[in-house]
């Protein structure tokens, strides 16, 4: 009932909103962008209105729309990587005009920029927003020749990494759970394989990935810090195509085509690693693979109704001697259907089921036990673009979620185990968002956009809630009290109003300010308090004893283009405040704990930078360098004695580049540099013995620096010419990761100290730094037909 | 369950290299360690009074000499203690009960140590333990296969019954032919009761023992905060310096004024078993 109270209320809103805009007779032009040769929808094609001097962008669905006055127009769809349309129409009834758009071909010639090229970068109100070339990507150097989309968003500027090997990724001062990770708009609740070596993202399916670090639109919540927003590919509606790579490490194999020529497609694509396969080979026991699945199709019933399914599975198994083994892994599904009410109000809904778990399991006689533990969600979303002119768009939405927490179950798997059952109480959670959000192009120079966002969050039963004595007393637990819950009863609630604002000030045509401010809210908090989460971590919602999570971030932005629009350069400052960040005592065990609530402890966390960035997008050079400083801070009480400490991942300076470079039509060479501070760590300052254990003395958290990291890799992609007779086309990637061999440190650890011969001094102690890879070759083959 | 991080260790060290790396550990003020037990034995008992050290001293600790070290119980007995009466060097630190007494199930006894013008106290209560039913000896097969030392290949399997209507916390040392015993110098052999079911019918103990070979197994009844000490200990011990797992901190003590270390009491059982390879 409150919803639909909701819905009615902004429904006036919008209407209120919008009204002044009907003060003239006006036609509509609306349709969908899409790539020549595979029918795929573009998304963020800029459509100029050349007499008007302004204009629109596809939206996420390749849908765009404008609403002019009658008359003769010149519009212009220009977008990265392909040729531009120009086309003239005379508006003189509401039309639907679909538009496609070919691909650029490098030549070897530096391209003649005859007309001018995207100026998005300065003139779009967008900010703190970057998104990830895929076909770049491809031809950057990768570990183990697994391109990867994390690898290269881990050296955007604002972005750090833990160190290599890991698939988190720290955005402005936020942890690695602060990022909203979707897939086709499906939450990943860990996108890492191997415990991080890769990304669950599969680089031949990805058509498009933007992350989002600041200035975030009001459609986007739930998380503090980022969004990274993945969208696969719909499949090629004009022909069948396959293609496949084999890597060093894994493989990958993927087929789309037409179901029904332009009017259906399909896409499938399947990825598994085979180190086990060469394991077994060698005699070993041992298992560990991942793999990943993903499929969609869609059909368009007409241009007013599309209907899109998309289905992701990933997996990791690891096994060891049969007797001991774990798995984890996301599924998700998503049901879209876009339809257009009017001429200019496009709508999205989305049903959307999203899963994770994980499992270990021990096969002993006497010691046996089977631990499993998920997180589901279902979500409703109701998105709705509205395009009042050219100069004036709304976007408004609902969003519905129930989530369901299944911190763990540990089991014994034989009768003489010495295990018991012992199950954790599940928590569930609805979590309802209306959002609403209105561009308006105030006059030639300032562009603003102002929204809000409503999160109302419920902790729902079913549910036995324990009250404490001391709810902070982690060490002598005493329970007074036991509330229950029945289904969907609420248990406690969070209402929170999340205002963002954008505005963007042309100073000329070739440079502009931006500034924004956002209020993000996060009701799912992660349960760990390492660096780098793990799989085995879970996640609890808000509740009676974990408040949501608040953060501010204000940011201002100077955006030039030089030399014809062929560089973007970009200039962006931010400070960001969080409120409860979700952080635990110190010693907490947060593995298996009945009493987990004892171990929260919110607090204060905050973090400023300066971010530069220069990028070429178009040209046989392309890449970007980027430079950040940064500084983050965390204050949490009884941790550090209370006392401010800088976080895992603060790094004060970071610097990257990554190129590619076409040397030829058939060579391709790319190159991935990056240099940091290395990140702060807690290292002891004294020892003792107890017992006869050598203990480290400990006085201060995170009072210590690994030594910088710095990394060169390079990569050359060799693309045989094309036999006239034959229909595929193959290449090779040569990549060499780590390319003078640097030891970065990935951790230190201390232990007593051991001889050459592995003899323990029971006097002494030293510290020993971890690394993980060394100067790695590897090749990759591609093939297409 | 720290099991967890143990295995995500075996993976990194198997897809990584390490060395040994000098770090720039500063010079913290020292802080005093008390380290103490009182069974439910009629025996001496020991206080262990000390210093911590620079990371990088030749020493593992500092003993204490000149500390007043006394123990009350809830009961208003008093046990005074005197400095290493053996006077073996080794014994440096080291506080010995004035005579010989057996601590009490339910009684909650406090140390107090005095360094200078400080005064530390540790409070722990004497909890009751659970039998040992019996041990066997098995051949663990590969071990047998493949021994670390040769002819070690005996596993000892240890049986109790688990009180499943009282909280319980337990601490082990395992011996063979009276030296402690443990499959790596950083192991601690303790546990709660939370997910163990009633029978523990044949749990291995640490080690792998030869035809010959006495094994014994003490079990330690240990408080909630000796439980939690030896946890925190143990995270300390094998922490990956706050990777995956959480960063490094001191162990929660039950010594008092910001000493560390852990003032304990417990009831022991023992068992023993000879080696056959019958």
């Amino acid at each position: 009932m409150t919803t639909i109270k909701l819905v009615l209320i902004f429904s006036g809103l919008l209407f209120f909103l919008t009204s002044f805009a009907y003060s003239q007779m006006k036609h509509t032009i609306n349709g969908y962008v899409r790539d020549a040769e595979n029918g795929e929808e573009l998304i963020g094609v800029t459509v100029y209105v050349n007499e008007l001097k302004t204009g629109t962008a596809s939206n996420v669905y390749g849908f765009y729309a404008l609403n002019l006055a009658p008359g003769d127009y010149t519009l212009t769809y220009r977008s990265v990587g392909y040729l531009t349309v120009v086309k003239t129409i005379t508006l003189d009834k509401d039309q639907e005009f679909n538009i496609e758009l070919p691909i650029q071909i490098t030549q070897m010639e530096e391209i003649i920029i005859k007309e001018e090229a995207i100026d998005a970068n300065v003139t779009d109100i967008k900010m703190s927003r970057n998104e990830i070339n895929v076909k770049q990507v491809k031809r950057l150097p990768a570990l183990f020749g697994e391109p990867d989309i994390i690898k290269t968003i881990q050296m955007l500027p604002g972005v750090s990494s833990a160190g290599e090997g890991t698939s988190a990724f720290f955005v402005r001062g936020g942890s690695a759970d602060q990022n909203l990770i979707l897939i086709d708009e499906a939450p990943i609740y860990d996108p890492s394989h191997l415990f991080g070596l890769f990304s669950v993202f599969n680089a031949d399916v990805i058509k498009e990935t933007e992350l989002y670090k600041g200035g975030i639109p009001a459609r986007f919540g739930g998380r503090l810090s980022s969004i990274l927003e993945v969208r696969t590919k719909d499949g090629n509606n004009k022909d069948r195509e396959g293609g496949g790579g084999i890597g060093t490490l894994a493989s990958r194999f993927t087929l789309q085509g037409p179901i029904r020529k332009d009017k259906s497609s399909f896409i499938v694509s399947g990825r598994r690693s085979y180190v086990d396969l060469f394991l077994k080979a060698a005699g070993e026991e041992n298992t560990v693979y991942f793999y990943d699945v993903n499929a969609k199709v869609n059909w368009k019933h007409n241009n007013n109704n599309r209907f899109f399914a998309a289905l992701y599975l990933g997996r990791d198994v690891f096994d060891f001697d049969n007797t001991f083994g774990f798995d984890w892994g996301n599924a998700t599904a998503t049901f879209r259907w876009n339809h257009l009410f009017n001429d200019r109000l496009f709508s999205n809904t989305s049903l959307i089921a999203s899963n994770f778990d994980y499992k270990l399991e021990l096969d002993d006689d006497t010691q046996g036990f089977k631990w499993a533990s998920n997180i589901q969600q279902l979500t409703f979303k109701e998105d709705l673009n509205y395009f009042v002119s050219p100069t004036n768009e709304i976007n408004f939405g609902y969003h519905l979620s129930y989530q369901n927490f299944s911190p763990g179950t540990i089991e014994p798997n034989s009768d003489k185990s010495l295990f018991t059952t012992v199950e954790l109480q599940k928590e569930y959670a609805l979590d309802h968002n209306i959002y609403v959000e209105h561009q308006r192009k105030l006059n030639n120079k300032l562009t603003v956009l102002y929204g809000a966002r409503l999160s109302f969050f419920q902790s729902v039963g079913p549910a036995a809630v324990y009250l404490y004595e001391d709810v902070t007393d982690n060490i002598n637990i005493e329970r007074t009290d036991t509330l229950s819950f029945n289904r969907f009863e609420e248990v406690e609630s969070y209402l929170n109003l999340e205002p963002r604002f954008s505005a963007r000030y042309m100073l000329n045509p070739r440079s502009s300010l931006k500034l924004s401010f956002n209020r993000m809210v996060q009701n799912t908090h992660l349960i760990s308090s390492g660096t780098v989460p793990i799989p085995f971590n879970t996640w609890a919602p808000s509740s009676l004893y974990l408040e949501p999570q608040i953060a501010d971030q204000t940011a201002i932005g100077y955006f030039r283009n030089f030399d014809n629009n062929q560089y973007e350069f970009s200039m962006e400052a931010y400070y960001k405040d969080i409120d409860n960040v979700t952080d635990f005592a110190d010693n907490a065990e947060i593995f298996f704990n009945e009493d987990l609530v004892t171990e929260y402890r919110q607090g204060d966390s905050w973090s400023y930078g300066l971010e530069l960035m220069l990028q070429k997008n178009e040209g046989r050079f392309t890449g970007f360098t980027s430079y950040t400083w940064s500084k983050t801070e965390r204050k949490i009480p009884e941790v550090n004695l209370g006392q401010p400490f800088l976080a895992n991942y603060d790094r004060r300076h970071n610097f990257n580049i990554v190129a590619t470079y076409e040397l030829s039509d058939k060579w391709t060479l790319g190159g991935n540099f990056t240099y940091t501070t290395g990140r702060p760590i807690t290292l002891p300052n004294g020892k003792y013995e107890f017992e006869n254990y050598q203990v480290d003395f400990i006085t201060e958290r995170n009072g210590f620096k690994l030594p910088d990291y710095h990394r060169l890799d390079l990569s050359a992609t060799l693309t045989p010419r094309k036999n006239e007779g034959r229909k595929w086309k193959s290449s090779w990637v040569f990549s060499i990761y780590n390319a003078y061999s640097r030891k970065n440190a990935f951790t230190i650890y201390t232990r007593t100290l051991e001889n050459d011969e592995g003899v323990e001094d029971p006097n002494r102690k030293e510290a020993r730094l971890i690394y993980l890879f060394p100067i790695l070759p590897s090749v990759t083959y591609n093939i297409k037909f | 369950m720290k099991n967890i991080l143990k295995v995500l260790l075996v993976f990194l060290v198997v897809s990584s290299c390490e060395e040994t790396i000098v770090i720039d550990s500063g010079q913290a003020d020292p802080v005093v360690i008390v380290e103490g037990l009182i069974t439910d034995q009629n025996e001496f008992h020991y206080v262990r009074v000390t210093r911590t050290v620079d990371f990088y001293d030749t020493v593992a600790t500092e003993p204490i000499t000149d500390a007043l070290v006394f123990v009350q119980d809830s009961r208003s007995n008093f046990r005074g203690y005197s400095h290493n009466p053996s006077g073996s060097p080794d014994l440096n630190g080291y506080y010995i009960s004035n005579e010989q007494f057996a601590g009490h199930v339910g009684v909650e006894y406090t140390v107090s140590v005095t360094v200078g013008d400080e005064v530390y106290t540790g409070k722990d209560l004497l909890n009751p333990v659970t039998a040992i039913d019996s041990l066997s000896v098995d051949i663990d097969e590969d071990e047998f296969e493949d021994p670390e030392d040769e002819g070690y290949f005996y596993e000892v399997l240890f049986y109790a019954k688990e009180p499943q209507d009282r909280k319980d916390f337990y601490l082990f040392k395992f011996y063979r032919n009276d030296s402690l015993l443990r499959d790596e110098s950083t192991d601690i052999y303790f546990s709660d009761d939370d997910l163990l079911a009633e029978e523990i019918n044949g749990v291995p103990t640490a080690g792998y023992y030869t035809i010959g070979d006495m094994a014994k197994v003490e079990m330690y009844s240990i408080s909630r905060n000796g439980f939690l000490y030896y946890n925190d200990l143990t995270n300390l011990l094998l922490g990956d310096g706050g990777f995956f797992g959480s960063p490094p901190v001191n162990p929660r003590t039950n010594i008092t004024n910001g000493g560390l270390g852990f003032f304990q009491t417990s009831s022991v059982v023992t068992d023993e078993i000879l080696i056959t390879g019958d």
